[in-house]
């Protein structure tokens, strides 16, 4: 017998930029129950969201739902830690409380991520470059120190942070 | 030309009668990752779980495929994403732990058309926890009834020459579910580290008087009440407020609460910034920050705390300084061995939250590193 699947879902968050004090970021779902998407600007350098808008397409409620005066609730806030915690927030007691905090966490994680991937591109290659590269990211963020198991204390990567190696 | 793009995809089947598996891909500009787990049914526990990567940050990233198996055992529901971001998430790869709630998420879609279609009903305003039952809960957080800040007093109060040093910003288990130090190890540890007072700022979490004028009397050391609220604009550490905050609330609005309350406001680590890169690179400067709405809605700056940057701490100083506003340390402490990395020394003596309160008002304090008394 085939395993034919019972449940399908995609989710794409893409993040553009519009201009210099500007980034776009989006997020899409489709799954077997439903679809939707939420859009977010966001201004730099404060990191603050200056629009949003999102639609629920198809859904068990039935045909499109609009979905933006809920969203501007967040208007204002910064991406940043705790993002995810304001988002449920704010936006409170709503039908599809779930799948918008969902989308917007990914909208804020892809803006987060973005700027990211801008620093992970500076990283070396060759092993003691990366270790170097990595603990002092790590110095300078001790946030990161037991993070993920990469960089938790035991990695090769956190060698240079040990007693005596400073 | 996009700058960042993440697509996750989860497919659900139902592999017997008991049991839907479930295959997870994760792909994105920096990690490439599948999981395959087992979920049973009805309870969506997740009895295994496998995952491998196609693409990877650094070299040391594979050390995250043993931890995955923290995940086995656990049951979607309440409190269920918090369990796999503490465990998963940090010993083995937060984008891991991201991948399996997404996993997860869609067992429990599909469990519930499941149960639709072989109930022979459509009712979406019902949960799946109505049909599968409530997964376990958050601890009890129960409170008695209010005493006043005034009438808070109770234990000993050591007040040195030097002034009072306290940790104005400390977390304790199970109030704060971020944290993994028991309350009473963590008075016993600053105690030993040779704070004169800690003050316990646990997340939305409202402390019962009775309770703390207990471990006040037990311990005969300082304790205070005070709480770290959640804010549209961020965190915001309040002392003297009585009012048990859930969830988040506008900065505004706890102005206008805590000011009617005559309490006091901090903002909590103000720039805390991203993981792998900080303030500076998003050209932040202090005057651009100072107008952030946090600024105009509190009494004073956190700009030492143990859990940002030096950077982040330096530029919360900066902010403050420019704006004329009081500062403050405090730790930050979640886990065993962190209390009193930074603190608060006080110029007056403190014996309980109205001490404390009066003495952020007159402005006679400054933060600091913290090496023992």
């Amino acid at each position: 017998m085939a395993d034919i699947a019972c449940f399908t879902r995609n989710r794409c968050t893409t993040v553009e930029t519009v201009d210099e004090q500007t980034t776009r970021s989006t997020c899409r779902v489709q799954d077997t129950s439903m679809e939707a998407w939420v859009e977010i600007l966001v201004k730099s350098p404060n990191l603050e969201i200056a629009e949003v808008s999102g639609e629920v397409r198809r859904s068990s409620e039935g045909a499109r739902i609009d979905v933006s005066a809920d969203l501007k609730k967040v208007i204002g806030a910064r991406v940043g830690p705790g993002i995810r915690k304001i988002i449920r927030g704010l936006i409170g007691d709503h039908a599809f409380v779930e799948t918008l905090s969902i989308l917007l966490d990914e909208c804020c994680n892809g803006v987060i991520m973005s700027f990211t991937r801008d620093v992970l591109f500076s990283a070396p290659k060759d092993p003691e470059g990366e270790k170097d590269f990595f603990s002092s990211m790590v110095r300078a963020n001790p946030r990161l120190l037991n993070s993920c198991a990469a960089l938790s204390e035991d990695s090769p990567l956190m060698e240079a942070l040990k007693p005596g190696k400073a | 030309m996009l700058k960042f793009t993440r697509n996750k995809l989860a497919s659900v089947y139902r592999k017997s009668d008991d049991c839907l598996s479930v295959h997870g891909v994760l792909e994105d500009d920096i990690y490439g990752m599948v999981v395959d787990l087992d979920l049973g049914l009805p309870d969506l526990e997740i009895r295994a779980v496998k995952g491998c990567w196609s693409r990877m940050e650094n070299a040391e990233c594979y050390r995250a495929l043993p931890f995955l198996q923290e995940a086995v055992g656990l049951r979607v529901g309440e409190d269920f994403t918090h369990k796999l971001q503490k465990g998963v998430g940090r010993k083995a790869c937060r984008h891991f732990a991201d991948l399996i709630i997404e996993c997860c998420d869609a067992a429990r879609d599909a469990a519930r058309l499941i149960l639709e279609k072989e109930s022979g009903t459509v009712r979406p305003e019902i949960g799946i926890d109505d049909y599968f039952g409530k997964g376990e809960g958050p601890a009890g957080t129960g409170s008695a009834e209010a005493l006043s800040v005034q009438e808070n007093k109770g234990g000993a109060v050591r007040v040195a020459s030097r002034g009072m040093v306290i940790d104005l910003h400390v977390h304790s288990a199970p109030a704060s579910p971020c944290s993994t130090n028991p309350v009473e190890r963590l008075i016993e540890e600053a105690r030993s580290v040779g704070l004169d007072g800690i003050c316990l700022t646990d997340h939305n979490h409202r402390w019962d008087p009775h309770e703390i004028a207990t471990l006040r009397r037990k311990h005969g050391y300082l304790i205070l009440r005070g709480n770290e609220i959640t804010t549209d604009q961020g965190d915001v550490l309040v002392i003297g407020l009585e009012e048990d905050i859930k969830g988040v609330i506008k900065l505004s609005d706890l102005r206008g609460k805590v000011l009617k309350a005559q309490g006091f406001m901090i903002a909590a680590h103000p720039f805390r910034g991203f993981l792998t890169f900080g303030i500076g690179y998003l050209g932040l400067t202090p005057k651009k920050a100072g107008k952030r709405p946090i600024f105009q809605g509190v009494d004073a700056v956190e700009v030492m705390n143990s859990r940002v940057s030096e950077k982040e701490n330096r530029f919360a100083a900066q902010v403050a300084e420019m704006l004329g506003l009081p500062v403050i340390g405090g730790s930050d402490a979640h886990q065993p061995g962190e209390v009193g990395r930074f603190a608060t020394r006080f110029a007056d003596p403190i014996g309980d939250e109205r001490d404390l309160i009066e003495a952020l008002k007159k402005g006679r304090f400054s933060p600091i590193v913290f090496s023992g008394p």
